[in-house]
């Protein structure tokens, strides 16, 4: 497995879509866990309103991201290979959106 | 599942309750319909065999159990475990098994006799040491049962299977499917083995400690009731059979040389009236009965006892075991078991009798690995063979090995045979065989060695009267120079080649030899060539030489490949895939395999083809060619997608073509690697990339090398003016007629090429179809780089591209389903379908069927448009009008 950084913006109109797509996607990694495994998101306010979001995952390859991005119904603007992490503080606190 | 429940003992069995649910859940799935595989795994004596017993036990009398195991032997039945079970099936399968039928077959017989309404539960244990028949069934049998009643449990230890072990690549192909679920058996812990050794006089926390957990070990060191603690399993045993009568301690010994079960007859010749101690084996519970046979309860125990035997008795049982089963009935006479014993008996004459025979056998169900086993006991016996009885084991010896990828080892068997020759003044021999070991060179690559020892054989042969081998000769050195596409000098050895066939009146050779210079004519784009190369093909099909047309399809794919940019049409690509399968051609299958995953990026399927590549990747052969077009076609799929893993993957391609100096591995990778590097906006990388590929293919004349890395450099900026008649796109396009070139790709079925041809334009409008065309593909890089460009022009409101909108599969389609649906939208056939995802016609049937249900559509072509409009499709979204 290596991590990826995958950059989806602007794919959601409102929070109920997110959080269904969030629903969608994690239950779709659950399918393969040899194969992708979500690690984290941050989610994006869009100056257009919509939402996006910035995903850390570990997968088998770029296909493996891309075929769980199918299938739950994701949007993927860019993968990106993962050189290292840099922590400084904790992450803040998830909000309810 | 409640962890404390796992804990807790299941009807006397420790910490198993977490690994029978998972079972019991897989049967459950399997009872509705929805066919799965178990993998059980534990090292030796882990509990594997005590485990699927008390599942078996639980099954009631509307499930049919079918079980089988393999053997301990060193080289294994073929098929034994099917045949273990083809007594409790039908009369299909005992028929095919009797006809030695390939394994296709086998798995066909066995699926016909699992689907119905009935569930059953296939059981195969010991798979480490299947043969490879057993294997070949067992994996296309799990490809085939996702809408089946059937649950498939096979048992392996995990410790000691080597990388290449086949196995490896089984379970590789198995475990990747969803139907697959693995139950780990881990080593008792320290309070299960305190539980069992409850009433025993032993210290629990040295037993824990000496056992690992091992449920065997400790087992047989509590049944020895020693207060001393063994150091070793061996010891644990050896301890136990201590205990025993001395005439026991015989029947133990006896059934100790036989790696499977021992008939009671055959005991009685072993042990004599000893025999009757047999009750008393089974009390100790060292022995178990099975069927009409007798068996140790536990391998480990097995070897234990055996390893104890002093050498002289050792050869004495084997000696014995041999004459009694000699005595047998011919028929019934089981030829592996045979070779076993006389190896174990050191009998020279048997071995040397039964081993090829098993030999032959096990070649003839596709069992090669066994094959070869067998004649290198043979040979290993052979020393003193006369030379022209010892050419013939080394000769098989090596066609198995070469059946196997062995490449190594099939080449070494095959030069010890002409050295055989050499010694017999067998001059004609000597040289037929140095040609057949020039030709295994090859597929590894290691194409220096393969021509010197062409030219080798044939200036041996050619110091002999003219004869069929001395036009084998030329003919291969003539292969080696197409391959390297040097045509002069592949035209000259055909001609040497004809003209000793025709002088001698071979016309077998002549037929050969005009098959090859036919195809180098197609290759060569010489008119209508390729049509009546094509027709040739039709014409073995329709006379039934399926193996004649699947070599046609074969060459034409490679020869194609590498000199013209109209590819092979898929109908016959497919075609070829359905033939290598039936008849068990794995390799030629995986050279087809890759060629269509490099087709399908061709034609812009980009997800089909990344997956085709992957399934090429995860076999290892030492055929390099299969290899590198999977991974040139993996590494452009991600640099045109803009994704990571580009380089690691053309870095590989690269170590593997370059040492072999043939354009035909070359060439695809210079261009690759040029592509990306531009694509990654380091234009200057083109040169360096491709000079010596293109010098290469400017002096061998290679057409269609040299029109794709010409228009590759012109992008990059290099000025090489227009090379010598260059093939069509690639001619319109390197002189400027992008509109032109745009058409001929696309008229080709090669949507991103004709984007890219467009993209080199000067103007506005040709320049922003491009970008609308690679936007829609997803060639995120490519669409950047022409939008910059228009940037550049000043051409404002650049449009972002179709954003592919979040999908919802509001339509309730299953990943199977969106998986038959992409292709269906690619055109293909039910048939082909079948084929590129390893189901049945009849799965894809039903598939098919929920698809246009789900998407109420009344067709095909509704279907195709209604998830279009939903965007369930993938590589095609629908296309915006440019």
């Amino acid at each position: 497995m290596q991590t990826y950084v995958i950059m989806r913006r602007g794919a959601w109109r409102t929070p109920d879509e997110f959080r269904a797509a969030a629903e969608r996607s994690a239950a779709e990694a659950d399918q393969t866990p040899e194969d992708i495994r979500w690690i984290r998101s941050y989610v994006l306010a869009e100056t257009s309103g919509e939402l996006g979001t910035v995903c850390i995952y570990e997968a088998s390859s770029p296909e493996a991201i891309r075929k769980h991005a199918y299938r739950a119904g994701l949007p993927v603007d860019e993968i990106v290979a993962f050189a290292d992490t840099v922590v400084v503080h904790a992450d803040p606190q998830p909000l309810a959106i | 599942m409640n962890p404390e429940n796992a804990q807790r003992k299941v009807d006397g069995l420790l910490e198993r309750g977490h690994a029978l649910a998972l079972l019991e859940a897989a049967f459950e799935d399997a009872r509705s319909g929805r066919g799965r595989v178990a993998l059980v795994t534990a090292e030796a004596g882990g509990g594997k065999t005590t485990l699927i017993d008390r599942f078996c036990e639980g099954r009631n009398g509307s499930t049919r159990l079918l079980r089988g195991a393999c053997d301990a032997l060193f080289t294994p039945r073929p098929l034994g475990p099917i045949h273990d079970f083809a007594g409790a099936v039908g009369s299909e399968l005992a028929e095919r098994l009797r006809d030695e039928a390939i394994p296709y077959q086998v798995a066909e017989a066995l699926m016909d006799e699992i689907h119905g309404p009935v569930t059953t539960v296939l059981v195969v244990e010991d798979l480490h040491w299947a043969d490879e028949a057993t294997l070949d069934v067992l994996r296309l049998l799990a490809r085939r049962i996702a809408n089946l009643r059937v649950l498939i449990v096979l048992s392996y230890r995990d410790e000691a299977l080597e990388a290449r072990h086949p196995l490896r690549v089984m379970l590789g192909d198995v475990a990747s499917g969803l139907a697959a679920v693995r139950v780990n058996l881990e080593p008792l812990s320290a309070e299960a083995v305190a539980q069992l050794a409850d009433n025993h006089d032993v210290d629990a926390r040295e037993l824990h400690r000496v056992t690992g957990g091992n449920p065997f070990f400790v087992t047989e060191v509590l049944a020895a009731e020693d207060s001393s603690m063994p150091a070793t399993v061996r010891d644990a045993v050896l301890a136990r059979t201590s205990r025993l009568s001395s005439d026991a301690r015989a029947v133990l010994e006896a059934v100790a040389i036989a790696p499977q079960q021992m008939e009671l007859g055959l005991l009685e010749a072993l042990a004599g009236a000893r025999a009757s101690a047999l009750e008393e084996c089974l009390r100790s519970g060292m022995l178990t009965v099975a069927g009409r046979a007798i068996a140790f309860r536990h391998e480990l125990a097995r070897l234990a006892v055996e390893e104890s035997l002093p050498p002289d008795s050792r050869i004495e049982l084997h000696r014995r075991a041999l004459e009694a089963l000699q005595a047998q009935p011919p028929d019934s006479q089981d030829l592996a078991r045979l070779a076993h014993h006389a190896d174990g008996a050191g009998d020279r004459t048997a071995v040397l009798r039964f081993a090829p025979e098993a030999a032959a056998q096990a070649s003839s169900v596709g069992a090669h690995r066994e094959a070869a086993a067998q004649y290198r006991r043979a040979l290993s016996y052979a020393q003193s063979l006369p030379p022209e009885e010892r050419v013939v084991l080394l000769e098989n010896l090596s066609d198995e090995c070469y059946l196997t990828d062995e490449a190594d080892e099939a080449i070494h068997s095959l030069l010890t045979a002409a050295e055989c020759y050499r010694a017999l003044g067998d001059t004609t021999a000597e040289g037929a065989t140095l040609r057949r070991v020039s030709q295994i060179h090859w597929c590894p690559g290691r194409v220096r060695e393969a021509r010197e020892i062409g030219l080798k054989a044939v200036e041996l042969l050619e110091r002999l009267p003219p004869g069929p081998d001395l036009a084998r000769g030329y003919g291969n050195l003539a292969s080696l120079a197409s391959m390297e596409h040097d045509v002069p000098r592949f035209r000259d050895w055909v001609e040497r080649a004809l003209a000793v066939a025709a002088q001698i009146g071979d016309e077998e050779t002549t037929s050969w030899l005009t098959v090859g210079a036919d195809l180098v004519d197609a290759a060569e784009g010489v008119p209508g060539a390729m049509e009546a190369f094509e027709r040739r093909i039709d014409a073995a099909l329709e006379s039934g030489r399926e193996r004649h047309a699947t070599g046609l399809i074969d060459g034409l794919a490679m020869s194609v490949r590498v000199c013209s940019p109209t590819e092979l049409s898929r109908a016959r690509l497919e075609k070829g895939l359905e033939l290598t399968q039936r008849h068990g051609l794995e390799l030629t299958h995986f050279y087809l395999l890759a060629y269509l995953s490099r087709l399908e990026l061709d034609e812009g399927n980009w997800t089909t083809a990344a997956d085709l590549a992957e399934v090429v990747l995860g076999e290892r052969f030492s055929s390099t060619v299969p290899r590198i077009v999977a991974l040139v076609t993996l590494a452009l799929v991600r640099a045109r997608r803009g994704d990571p893993d580009v380089w690691s993957a053309l870095d590989e391609a690269r170590a593997l073509a370059e040492p072999t100096g043939e354009l035909i591995r070359i060439a695809p990778v210079a261009a690759a690697r040029a592509e990306a590097a531009w694509l990654a906006g380091d234009a200057r990388a083109v040169a360096a990339e491709t000079d010596a590929a293109f010098q290469l293919a400017l002096e061998r004349g290679a057409a269609r090398p040299i029109g794709e890395l010409a228009t590759l450099r012109k992008r990059a900026g290099l000025d090489d003016g227009v090379p010598e008649n260059p093939p069509q796109p690639y001619a319109l396009q390197l002189s400027g007629d992008y509109a032109g070139a745009a058409t001929a790709w696309n008229a080709l079925s090669r949507p991103y090429d004709a984007a890219l041809a467009l993209a080199d334009a000067d103007e506005e409008e040709p320049l922003r179809q491009a970008l609308a065309e690679l936007q829609r593909l997803g060639a995120r890089p490519a669409a950047s780089i022409v939008a910059r460009r228009l940037q550049e022009r000043g051409v404002r409101n650049l449009p972002r591209g179709p954003r592919p909108s979040t999908r919802s599969n509001e339509a309730q389609l299953t990943i199977r389903e969106l998986q038959v649906l992409e292709l269906l939208a690619g055109g293909l056939r039910n048939a082909a379908i079948a084929e590129r995802l390893f189901l049945s016609p009849r799965t894809v049937d039903h598939h098919v069927a929920a698809i246009l249900r789900k998407l109420e559509a009344q067709n095909r072509g509704e279907a195709v448009a209604a998830a279009g409009r939903l965007g369930l499709l993938q590589d095609r979204q629908p296309a915006k009008p440019i």
